[in-house]
């Protein structure tokens, strides 16, 4: 049976996912324009420069939207349902799709404040960023 | 945009199956004989060919061999659940510059195992989202839908009822795969998916083919006694494309019908064909369009009647939610049901004096966003 889904790790985000293995969460920042961006890209989404460079970034942000997983499309997920995915909106005004962790996962509201932290996966090698609510 | 001299003047439906075995490849050639019947052409004037996949192989050359086509025009149909629209706009490029005068536009889907038939799954999905344990479009509506309803206290009543609209209006359509009727509690106690969307949002993906017929006006008064004419039309790809912080309840429709009612107004469309992957993008699609303020869509649908015999009819079919959606011939069945209802070919289900439908299509789920691709399409029967 195929395992949980990994990310096939590239050239372009390769940064993102050490950053991760190490506990810290990267996003790319265009060196000519100063543009944070996320998903990781080839290029800048405003000028479309090519000089990206990664920044550590607080890891703190607010929930944007949420949803109950309850059947993964991907089936290997079904022993962790429901899954708490959500999009969390970053202090530096970039959002991501993540999860919710922590017993008190149920208690997540939007706008509620979270903080990041990283999930250990399949591979040594690769840590997922998701993030808990601040208490 | 006004179009000029452009009309549909056929189409070409299968059966849908949730169970078939059938190869791909015979849905493509059903559908398209079926609108050969229809409208009389022979092989040998087909001479624009366009399928609307995201699958390999099944790009236009490779089909066209298949079935045996000789071809001046193909195309790739590219923008997913948009697909069939956009398809329809490139032909009628095609034909108002004189390259083109027929052109044949199919999409479908088969659970084929004989051929490997391979989506793309666009690697920020896979690495950014799939790895997270998400379910798919159904959470990625979720997460829209959540915003929906947490902004502007839309209800879960005012989303299900567009589905409890829709299984109605399929009663009567032999081609619906869900024509049993549906009340609101049955959409309400339908079993979670992905909180908030349920069962009875979700669109069951099913085998079958669709297949329009585009012609140059003067082609369409040979082909045809019942030529409909393509009025106007507009696409917005990548809507918030480059904001990092997009409003996820907007779509690029909101553009798209500024240019559509500059040409013609709301008010004179008598049916719309709105791509229905989930009610609550009906729902987005009508405030986008301008028929209610955003986030009004709540409010509007309980006032309004959505059937077929209603005030404002939407998906006179079903849609894709009861009919079943065949891979991108979803967005085909939105074409194909305007030209039923304008042909006055929609039996009991017909819209009374049907002159003209506006049709959308919306596709490609965008990272964090809503739609990547967003088209639509009057129609007009002119006696
Ligand atoms: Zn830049």
């Amino acid at each position: 049976m195929a395992g949980k889904s990994l990310p096939a790790v590239n050239s372009i985000d390769r940064e993102f996912w050490e950053g991760a293995a190490k506990g810290e969460l990267r996003l790319q920042k265009c060196r000519a324009c100063g543009k944070m961006q996320f998903f990781p890209r080839i290029a800048c989404t405003d000028c479309l420069g090519g000089d990206l460079e990664w920044v550590p970034v607080s890891g703190k942000g607010k929930v944007h939207t949420f949803s109950l997983c309850r059947v993964p499309r991907n089936r290997a997920f079904m022993d962790e349902v429901p899954i708490y995915v959500a999009e969390v909106e970053l202090e530096e005004g970039v959002r991501m799709v993540t999860r919710i962790v922590g017993d008190d996962r149920d208690q997540v509201t939007l706008g509620a404040p979270v903080t990041v932290t990283f999930m250990e996966t399949e591979d040594p090698d690769i840590k997922l960023p998701v993030f808990e609510l601040v208490a | 945009m006004l179009r000029k001299k452009v009309c549909l003047v056929g189409y070409g439906s299968t059966e849908y199956s949730r169970k078939s075995d059938r190869p791909l490849l015979s849905y493509y050639a059903e559908a398209m004989q079926n609108a050969m019947a229809q409208t009389g052409l022979t092989k040998k004037e087909i001479h624009g060919f366009s399928m609307v996949t995201q699958a390999s192989p099944d790009y236009s050359p490779y089909v066209a061999e298949q079935l045996g086509l000789e071809l001046d025009w193909v195309l790739n149909g590219d923008c997913g659940g948009a697909g069939a629209v956009c398809a329809i706009r490139r032909a009628a490029d095609a034909i108002e510059a004189g390259y083109l005068d027929v052109a044949f536009i199919v999409a479908g889907n088969a659970f084929d195992k004989n051929v490997a038939h391979q989506r793309v799954l666009e690697y920020q999905r896979a690495n950014y989202v799939d790895v997270y344990g998400y379910g798919g479009p159904n959470t990625l509506f979720a997460l829209v839908q959540r915003r929906h309803m947490e902004e502007y206290g839309t209800t879960l009543e005012q989303i299900g009822k567009i589905a409890v609209s829709q299984r109605f209006n399929a009663g009567p359509n032999p081609q619906a795969l869900l024509r049993t009727p549906m009340t609101i509690e049955d959409y309400l106690n339908s079993r979670l998916i992905s909180d908030p969307i349920r069962l009875f949002d979700c669109v069951m993906p099913c085998s079958g083919g669709e297949c329009v017929v585009v012609a140059s006006e003067e082609r369409a008064k040979q082909i045809t006694d019942k030529p409909i004419y393509l009025v106007t039309d507009a696409e917005k790809i990548g809507f918030q494309a480059s904001n990092m912080l997009p409003d996820k309840t907007v779509t690029g429709m909101s553009v798209v019908g500024e240019h559509l009612f500059s040409e013609m107004s709301r008010d004179n469309i008598d049916l719309l064909a709105i791509y229905d992957d989930y009610p609550i993008a009906v729902m987005m699609q009508l405030e986008d369009l301008g028929y209610c303020a955003k986030g009004q869509g709540g409010p509007f649908v309980d006032d309004h009647d959505l059937t077929f015999a209603g005030d404002f009819p939407v998906n006179t079919g079903g849609g894709e939610i009861s009919v079943g959606q065949a891979g991108l011939a979803g967005g085909m069945l939105h074409v194909v049901e305007a030209l039923r209802q304008l042909r006055g070919e929609a039996g009991d289900r017909q819209v009374s004096a049907a002159q003209t439908a506006l049709v959308t299509g919306i596709g490609w789920l965008s990272y964090a966003r809503n739609l990547n691709t967003t088209a639509a399409l009057i129609l007009e029967r002119r006696s």
